[in-house]
């Protein structure tokens, strides 16, 4: 099963995620994609760590080619987030572009037998942005549009609900 | 308690005005707005929600989804609101979000 998770800051979108990656059967593996390059960042990623520690996640880094990464076949996989691993792949040295990022997830979905991907909603504060930031933006967008395409399941978590946007949620 | 977001200029006020029948000096007795701006200044999340959940209505105006906030502040308030709004939901026994002045059931039952 390919589940879309998608919400703003702090809508509970990684919470329910986990619990959602967790109901499903076979071993845990959280693909973590953030770069801890400051103090932020660390303390965000040690946030997350405690707040799933009770849910047998086994954690593994991952800041581009997905396909790279060594997972055990089968079991369900949780990719956090989209939004991080489509930034690494644009900008981060080694990146290989969007494409790269989709590239990724389609080969995650060959390997696990139930991929959970969270991104997130930053398409609603207006396009006042510059250049740069507008083209993320857009990239972005595509990537979840295309990921939402094949997913089984999408959800939009306002304030910790899940809003089902395609598919049945149990 | 009822809880109601959704973005800035929706029609979340005149819903709840309009859903419950309140004139407005009903709606300022008896429900409280805009409380993400006080997220941000609270020294304890949890308090705050169970202050705010004493109220018959609670009116949450959804802030974290735009591009994250280069500011450090800026970016904590909006992390804080965005938990308060998780709190003030668990707490509810009914969420409608607002969008374009159209109610959408996300929790419970219409009021």
């Amino acid at each position: 099963m390919f589940t879309l998770v998608i919400g703003g800051a702090a809508s509970g979108k990684s919470e329910f995620a986990e619990r959602h990656a967790a109901s499903l059967p076979g071993g845990r593996v959280y693909l973590a994609t953030m770069e801890p390059w400051d103090d932020e960042c660390r303390a965000r990623i040690a946030k997350h760590r405690l707040a799933r520690a009770h849910r047998g996640f086994a954690t593994v880094e991952r800041y581009t080619d997905l396909a790279g990464a060594s997972l055990p076949a089968g079991g369900s996989v949780l990719l956090e987030c989209m939004s991080n691993l489509v930034a690494n792949e644009l900008y981060a040295p080694g990146g290989g572009g969007a494409d790269a990022a989709v590239r990724g997830v389609e080969t995650l979905l060959t390997r696990c037998a139930h991929l959970t991907v969270v991104t997130n909603e930053v398409f609603s504060g207006g396009r006042d942005y510059a250049g740069g930031t507008l083209r993320y933006l857009e990239t972005l967008a595509r990537v979840n549009r295309i990921l939402a395409l094949r997913a089984d399941l999408a959800v939009e978590v306002v304030c910790g609900i899940p809003n089902v946007l395609k598919g049945a949620y149990p | 308690m009822i809880f109601v977001t959704g973005p800035l200029f929706a029609g979340k006020r005149d819903y709840v005005r309009a859903a419950l029948g309140w004139t407005e000096e009903e709606l300022s007795r008896r429900a409280v707005w805009d409380v993400q701006e006080q997220a941000g200044a609270a020294e304890d999340l949890e308090a705050l929600a169970e202050r705010l959940a004493r109220y018959e209505v609670v009116i949450a105006t959804e802030v974290g989804g735009g591009v994250v906030p280069v500011d450090t502040e800026q970016r904590r308030n909006r992390e804080a609101a965005g938990r308060l709004a998780c709190l003030l939901a668990r707490r509810a026994d009914t969420v409608v979000r607002v969008c374009c002045g159209l109610p959408q059931l996300l929790k419970g039952t219409w009021p």
